[in-house]
């Protein structure tokens, strides 16, 4: 099938409003932009993406605007930054509410709810709107309230203790974090079949997604095995299935894999950042200016997907955003005065 | 109860994919489609399931993987009949999924692209078994099906999506792709702060540790260290040398050597409720079996009959597609 530029992008016309943090709920949201939708990102002035914080993002001048992996997972998006502890950014959130499809919130739970937005009072407000809540443990549940980061998830859902090749159970850390990275894959689906549900009935949804719970469900086979009585070893680097497979040194102070039929290098970043299948690929892809950008993870043969947009700086399209929701220039110029609406963090450099 | 999917029909072909990487993720893609309402058809080879004897096995002989990756489908010698979508390997898909309008393609490095692959293989060249493991150690592969399970995720995301546009559409899932997606920080920061992280380099902040009855994940971030220091109490954590990141990495092994006996003395719930009460991200490592008489997952009804996880998904506070998935093991 030869590509068909003008075949609509699966989610076209769908609006989302993205309160995402860091990776779980930021790039589960660039999915979405990435599948057709018009992503509108909401920040705080007291309260930006934490990712606006992390390491290279350089010192002085608007030094929120640049930070390398924020900017690389959200870019294309449109910008908003309202104070929604302050009754007139509540207002004015639920006006992007009124004409929003999807909302994407991974706070800590119960921040929502502190912001006059809890669940129930929005699905009754807006009964097609689909609201996607990501969190480490899911809405309830004893555990509801436990402080977790990825490399938590990985301790209590089951997979550390099944990882490592020593005596040590093994997490992936701070530069994996593996269930903030998979879950995306699994809540973008999960917003789509929202999406697909309302076609049919109207109706939207609150979809409840636990981190912790993915962890496990990705090791559904060992939660049956465990539950008939078979043990549940930790196998180090041989296959699950059974095929004879290792990881050996390469003579070259680096590392060989093996199995029945094949063999690869152990790569380390800067030796995938030069392969030629990551080249052509679409795990980083670059925006219209060059600059890399978190990719897709598939593509469709007749809707080509690609990275249209660099990320735009903070609270760039506040009054673009607000004025389609029907706020009048005076009333937005107000919200400016009062700093419920910004273009800047409210704290310094060390917030 | 919701079902998005209700009236469709899928076609699993993941019982007839050439290599287990695809034929793993396919079984996941279909296994979800299962769960959102599908009508789900998996034709076996004459060989049978492929899945029937692989690990883990079950005390009667069958596998786990089969009754996990299989529960809520109808297996059959052949397809019969229309279908919505399919999902399985070029040759699969062109053998028996020519005429069905949505066809999820899994490849190794992109369309037709199949060189022999296996998961370990994926992990390695993604970048993603030389980040995980200790660092004094060799690179350790993440545990169960991640690179095949996760390209699972993929393209059943790109199937619900291609089903809303309408009409025809290939979906192109590359295993590599997604593995790299993954571990997408790693090139990342070569390309834009010109280093990458690496396994062996400096220590990790975050690792296991061992106390009384197993390990815990000592997850906290720099802001947590006074309250890490607090809860540990032990003096010699307010030296100099351990007051930044920078210092605690240098003098690691000092640090440890501190940090591990008063950790050893506890056990993982004494530890969790201390460090959960300071708000340090600090959690128990749980083998499978604690898993199943785990309160949490208990209280979200998160697993059925026979250790089977539900969808990790809770629509309007109901759990989705479970009656389909739950009967495979009731």
């Amino acid at each position: 099938m030869p590509p068909s530029p003008e075949a609509s992008l699966p989610l076209a016309g769908i609006r989302v409003l993205d309160l995402g943090w860091i990776t779980a709920g930021a790039a589960s949201s660039t999915l979405l932009l990435d599948l057709g939708a018009e992503v509108i990102k909401v920040e705080g002035p007291d309260a930006p993406d934490p990712f606006r914080h992390w390491e290279g993002r350089g010192e002085g001048g608007d030094w929120w605007n640049r930070a390398p992996f924020y900017n690389f997972t959200n870019r294309g998006k449109r910008s908003v930054c309202l104070d929604l502890k302050d009754p007139r950014g509540r207002a004015a959130m639920l006006r992007l509410l009124a004409g929003a499809d999807v909302l994407v919130e991974n706070f800590r739970r119960g921040v929502l709810a502190r912001f006059g937005l809890a669940v129930p009072e929005l699905r009754r407000r807006f009964p097609r709107l689909v609201i996607a809540s990501i969190s480490s443990q899911g809405e309830d549940g004893p555990d509801r309230d436990m402080v977790s980061f990825g490399s938590t998830l990985e301790a209590t859902g089951g997979l550390a203790a099944l990882t490592g090749t020593g005596a040590a159970p093994v997490i992936t850390g701070r530069e994996v974090n593996y269930p903030d990275q998979v879950v995306c894959l699994f809540a973008a689906g999960a917003i789509v079949a929202a999406l697909l549900e309302r076609d049919r009935t109207g109706q939207g949804a609150h979809l409840d997604l636990s981190q912790r719970e993915l962890t496990s469900f990705l090791l559904g086979e060992e939660l049956v095995a465990a539950a008939a009585g078979a043990p549940s070893p930790r196998r180090g680097n041989a296959d699950p299935a059974g095929s004879a497979e290792r990881v050996v040194p390469d003579g070259a102070g680096g590392w060989r894999a093996e199995w029945p039929g094949g063999a690869a290098p152990v790569r380390d970043g800067a030796a995938l950042a030069a392969a030629p299948e990551f080249l052509r690929g679409t795990a980083v892809l670059r925006g219209p200016d060059g600059t890399p950008a978190k990719g897709i993870p598939f593509r469709f043969a007749r809707r080509p997907l690609a990275v249209h947009e660099a990320c735009r700086p903070l609270g760039a399209d506040n009054r673009a955003v607000l004025a389609d929701s029907g706020l009048a220039p005076e009333e937005i110029a107000a919200l400016e005065e009062a700093g419920v609406l910004a273009t800047a963090p409210r704290r310094g450099n060390d917030a | 109860m919701a079902a998005p999917l209700a009236g469709r029909r899928v076609l699993d072909l993941g019982a007839l994919c050439a290599q287990r990487p695809h034929a793993l993720a396919a079984s996941m893609a279909a296994r979800l489609c299962a769960a959102y309402g599908a009508e789900v058809v998996r034709p076996v080879p004459e060989s049978g399931e492929p899945f029937a004897r692989l690990p883990p096995l079950l005390p009667d002989g069958g596998s786990a993987l089969d009754r996990f990756l299989n529960a809520g489908k109808r297996r059959g010698p052949a397809a019969t009949g229309a279908f919505d979508a399919a999902i399985g390997d070029s040759a699969a898909l062109g053998a028996h999924a020519a005429a069905v309008p949505v066809r999820v393609r899994l490849s190794v490095f992109g369309p037709g692209e199949d060189p022999p692959m296996s998961e370990l293989g994926l992990l390695a060249l993604s970048g993603l078994l030389d980040i995980v493991g200790e660092a004094e150690g060799p690179p350790a592969r993440l545990a169960g099906h991640q690179p095949a399970y996760a390209a699972g995720l993929a393209a059943c995301t790109g199937l619900l999506a291609a089903l809303r546009a309408g009409g025809e559409e290939v979906v192109e899932v590359s295993l590599f792709d997604v593995t790299a997606w993954l571990n997408w920080k790693a090139p990342a920061s070569v390309m834009v702060l010109g280093a990458a992280p690496s396994r062996s380099g400096l220590p990790k902040d975050w690792h296991t540790l061992p106390v009384r009855d197993g390990h815990v994940a000592l997850v906290y971030q720099d802001k947590d260290w006074p309250a890490l220091r607090d809860l540990v109490g032990d003096p010699r954590l307010r030296r100099e040398e351990f007051l930044t990141i920078a210092g605690r990495r240098r003098h690691h092994a000092e640090l440890m050597a501190v940090l591990r006996p008063w950790f050893a003395a506890r056990s993982r719930a004494e530890i969790t409720a201390a460090a959960q009460a300071r708000r340090i991200p600090i959690g128990p490592v749980l083998a499978p079996a604690e898993l199943l008489d785990d309160a949490q997952h208990r209280a979200r009804g998160f697993l059925g009959p026979g250790g089977m996880p539900h969808l990790p998904l809770r629509w309007d506070g109901a759990r989705v597609g479970a009656e389909a998935t739950d009967a495979a093991l009731a």
